[in-house]
C-alpha cells in the first residue's frame, strides 16, 4: 500500500512518501493549494521517484473545453502517473485525443460503489479516490469486488461541499466590509467550525476537524488497498511531515506498530464516516 | 424558430401528479420508494406507478422515475429487478446519475428512455457527448449554465437537453455537496438532504454567515428557451402543495400555449407573472441563465420562507340538489371576499362570495376551519381538481 499526499508547504523534495497529488490552478476545486503546471514540472523533475498526479476535478464549461483539451495533451508529454477528473469530459477527451496518461474517477461524493467502479475501470480508468462518506465496511467491500485501484484519503480537513458562487464576496458585500479569501464558521446546533474557502472558481467549504484515520490504515492494508491519501491542509507542517514518514514505516513493518496509533492519537479522535453510516430515509416526523 | 416543448412537472404522490397532468403537464416525473432523492416524498410503489402510468398514457402523457441517489454497495442489491418492475409498470423513462445503472437499463430494456439527471452535474458539450456514446436520450443540465452555454450544448450535440424553470435551488452544485452528510448525518446523496444551505452560520462578522439562494423563476425567458431548442422545461417541488402544483403548472401551461399561437400580450403576461408570486414563498431570480449568479441572488438573514392564504379551497363535488359546489376549506374566507375558482380546462371564474353553507346546508357567517366541508351557490358543475383562490378581501 502506497502513501499519496496533498502537499501545501512547498519543498524541494518529499522525502518518506510513494506520491503526491497537486492541484492544477484552474483546473481544479475543493484543494488547500493550487499548482501552476511550470511548478507541477518543478516538481516532477525534483522527484523523479515518486508518482505524480495531477488533479483535475472541476466543472468544466465549453469555453475552457478547448484549453482543457490542450492542458490534457501536454501533460500527456511530461508522463505523470495520473489525472484526478470529476467531469466526464476529461475522459470524453482522453478518448478523443488518444491520451496515454492514466485517470483517476474523482468525483468527490459519488464514488460509493463497487459496481461503479468497475464500470469506469472498463472505460479505461485505471484509478478511482473513494468517496470519503462511506464506511470503512463499505470501501473494503469496493477494495474486493472492483478491479479499479483504490485510494483512500485517511487524513486531513474533510471537503464538504463546492458551490461555483462568490458567497464570502457577496457576505462581505452585504456588510459593505472588504472580503476575505477564507473566513470560519459555526453551524449552531452542533457547534462545529467550517472553513470556507473562496477563490476565482467559486467557494469550497471544510469541515474544520481533522480527519483521523490512522486508525483505519491496518484494515486498509489488510484489505489490499493501493493508496492512503493524506493531505496537508489545516494540520501544522511539522505535525504533518512526521505524520507522512511515520505513516511510511508503519506500513513497512505491515501495520504492527501500535506506538504508531498511540502517538498519532494526538491528531484527535475524528474518523469522519468510517464507522458512522449517514441516514439515508427519513421518516415524515425527523 | 419555436418548436415543440414538453413541460414537466413534480409529483410527490398519485394526487399530485393527477392534477399536474389535469392542469397542463405534458409528463411527470416521481420517485418509487427506493433509489430516489426525496425521501420524505411520500413516493410511489410498483402498483401506483402502473397507476399513474396508465392514468398518464390514457391522456397521451408520459411519467418518468427518478432513480437519481448517489449508489452505496448496499442500494445496488435489488436495483436491477426494481428496474424490471418499473418498467413492467408502464414506466416511459428513468432519470438516473450513476453511469452504471445508464448502461445496466440501455443494455436491456430498448423501450424506455433513460434521462441523465442534474445530480451529474453537465456542464459541457464533451459531457452530453460522452453520455450520447453511452445511449442517454436526454440530459438534465446543471443549472449553473447560462443561455449561450445550453446553446451551444444543443448546437453542438443535438442531445434532447432539459433544464430548470421553476422552483427551490441548490446552492452549491448538484452532486456537489455534502453538507447535509456532516451536518446531520443525513446522506444529501441518497434523499436525505436537510438542506443546510439555508442554515444560518455564527460568524467572525456582526452578521452570520448564510448563503441561501432565491428561488428559480424563468417565466420571462420561457420564449428563448424555446427558440434555443430547450426539448424539456422542468418545474421543481416533488414535495410541494395541489394549489401550488396547480398553480404553476395551468401558469406555464398558458405561458407556452400563448407563445405558440402567440396571443401572448404584455397583460396577460403580467397576470401570469402575479399569479407565480402569489405561490412563491420566497423571492425568485433567474440565476445564471441571462448573468452570472451574484450578490442579489441569495439572501443574507436566515430562513426566508413566506406564505399567504390565497388558497381557500379544493373542490371535490357538486351538490345538484341545492346548485352549490362543494370544497374542502383550505383557509379562512368570508362573504364579500373577491375570488376566482380556477379549473384544470383553464377555465377561470370570477366569483364573489356571498352566503357559505356547511355541507348540511346550515349557513355559516365566516369559512374558518381549515378541512371542514363547505359548499357555496354556483351554477356550474366543475371537474375535480378545480380550486379556489382569493383575489381580493372583503375589506367592509
Amino acid at each position: 500500500m502506497k502513501v499519496l499526499i496533498e502537499p501545501i508547504t512547498l519543498r524541494e523534495k518529499y522525502d518518506n512518501v510513494d506520491g503526491l497529488i497537486l492541484s492544477l490552478k484552474d483546473y481544479s476545486v475543493q484543494s488547500g493549494r493550487y499548482y501552476t503546471l511550470e511548478e507541477i514540472k518543478t516538481i516532477k523533475e525534483n522527484n523523479k521517484e515518486l508518482e505524480i498526479f495531477i488533479n483535475m476535478n472541476k466543472n468544466f464549461f465549453n469555453k475552457e473545453i478547448e484549453a482543457l483539451e490542450k492542458t490534457l495533451k501536454e501533460i500527456d508529454e511530461i508522463n505523470i502517473t495520473g489525472i484526478l477528473f470529476y467531469d466526464v469530459s476529461v475522459l470524453k477527451i482522453k478518448k478523443d485525443l488518444n491520451i496515454k496518461t492514466d485517470l483517476v474517477w474523482a468525483s468527490t461524493y459519488m464514488v460509493n460503489n463497487y459496481k461503479t467502479c468497475n464500470y469506469y475501470y472498463n472505460k479505461g480508468v485505471e484509478y478511482a479516490l473513494i468517496g470519503k462518506e462511506i464506511t470503512l465496511e463499505e470501501i473494503k467491500e469496493i477494495i474486493a469486488n472492483s478491479k479499479i485501484k483504490s485510494m483512500i484519503e485517511v487524513v486531513g480537513l474533510p471537503s464538504v461541499a463546492f458551490s461555483k458562487r462568490k458567497l464570502i464576496s457577496n457576505f462581505y458585500s452585504d456588510l459593505n466590509k472588504k472580503s476575505k479569501e477564507s473566513i470560519d464558521v459555526i453551524e449552531k446546533v452542533t457547534g462545529e467550525t467550517y472553513k470556507v474557502d473562496e477563490n476565482n472558481l467559486g467557494t469550497s467549504f471544510y469541515l474544520k476537524k481533522i480527519m483521523n484515520g490512522t486508525v483505519v490504515i491496518k484494515d486498509l492494508f489488510d484489505a489490499n488497498a493501493k493508496y492512503i491519501v493524506m493531505k496537508e491542509y489545516g494540520i501544522e507542517e511539522a505535525t504533518f511531515y512526521d505524520l507522512v514518514t511515520d505513516t511510511k514505516k508503519y506500513i513497512e513493518g505491515n501495520c504492527l506498530d501500535n506506538n504508531y496509533l498511540e502517538k498519532y492519537k494526538k491528531l484527535g479522535d475524528y474518523t469522519n464516516f468510517f464507522f458512522k453510516k449517514t441516514i439515508y430515509k427519513v421518516k415524515k416526523n425527523d | 424558430m419555436t418548436k415543440k416543448i414538453e413541460l414537466l412537472a413534480p409529483a410527490g404522490d398519485i394526487e399530485r401528479l393527477k392534477v399536474n397532468l389535469l392542469y397542463g403537464a405534458d409528463a411527470v416525473y416521481i420517485g418509487g420508494q427506493s433509489y430516489s432523492l426525496r425521501a420524505n416524498a411520500t413516493n410511489f410503489s410498483i402498483d401506483e406507478i402502473k397507476e399513474s402510468c396508465d392514468f398518464a398514457h390514457k391522456l397521451n402523457k408520459k411519467v418518468y422515475l427518478t432513480l437519481n441517489i448517489v449508489f452505496h454497495n448496499e442500494d445496488m442489491d435489488g436495483v436491477e429487478e426494481y428496474i424490471k418492475d418499473v418498467v413492467d409498470a408502464g414506466i416511459d423513462a428513468f432519470i438516473v446519475s450513476d453511469p452504471f445503472i445508464i448502461s445496466h437499463i440501455k443494455e436491456n430494456y430498448k423501450n424506455v428512455e433513460v434521462h441523465l439527471s442534474t445530480q451529474n452535474g453537465a456542464c459541457n458539450y464533451k459531457d452530453v457527448e460522452y453520455f450520447k456514446e453511452e445511449g442517454i436520450d436526454r440530459v438534465v443540465l446543471a443549472r449553473e449554465l447560462s443561455k449561450e452555454e445550453i446553446k451551444e450544448i444543443i448546437d453542438k450535440t443535438e442531445v434532447d437537453i432539459e433544464v430548470f424553470i421553476h422552483g427551490a435551488m441548490c446552492t452549491c452544485f448538484s452532486g456537489r455537496c455534502a453538507l447535509s452528510n456532516y451536518v446531520t448525518n443525513r446522506d444529501a446523496n441518497r434523499g436525505g438532504c436537510a438542506q443546510v444551505c439555508r442554515f444560518a452560520f455564527k460568524s467572525e462578522e456582526e452578521k452570520d454567515f448564510t448563503f441561501a439562494t432565491k428561488d428559480l423563476n424563468m417565466a420571462n425567458h420561457i420564449k428563448e428557451m424555446m427558440d434555443i431548442g430547450i426539448k424539456s422545461l422542468k418545474v421543481e417541488g416533488r414535495m410541494r402543495s395541489l394549489y401550488y402544483l396547480a398553480t404553476v403548472i395551468g401558469t406555464y401551461r398558458e405561458l407556452i400555449d400563448r407563445i405558440n399561437d402567440n396571443t401572448l400580450t404584455k397583460e396577460i403576461m403580467d397576470t401570469l407573472e402575479y399569479r407565480l408570486s402569489r405561490v412563491a414563498n420566497r423571492e425568485v431570480s433567474t440565476h445564471y441563465f441571462d448573468h452570472e449568479a451574484d450578490f442579489n441572488d441569495q439572501y443574507y438573514t436566515g430562513r426566508q420562507e413566506l406564505s399567504n392564504q390565497d388558497y381557500l379551497g379544493l373542490i371535490t363535488g357538486y351538490d345538484k340538489e341545492n346548485s352549490c359546489i362543494i370544497l374542502v376549506e383550505r383557509n379562512y374566507f368570508e362573504p364579500g371576499d373577491e375570488v376566482e375558482i380556477f379549473t384544470p380546462n383553464k377555465e377561470i371564474y370570477k366569483y364573489k362570495i356571498d352566503k357559505i353553507y356547511d355541507e348540511n346546508m346550515n349557513e355559516l357567517e365566516v369559512a374558518r376551519h381549515p378541512e371542514e366541508v363547505l359548499k357555496l351557490k354556483f351554477e356550474t358543475e366543475l371537474p375535480k381538481y378545480s380550486m379556489i383562490r382569493l383575489i381580493n378581501k372583503n375589506t367592509d
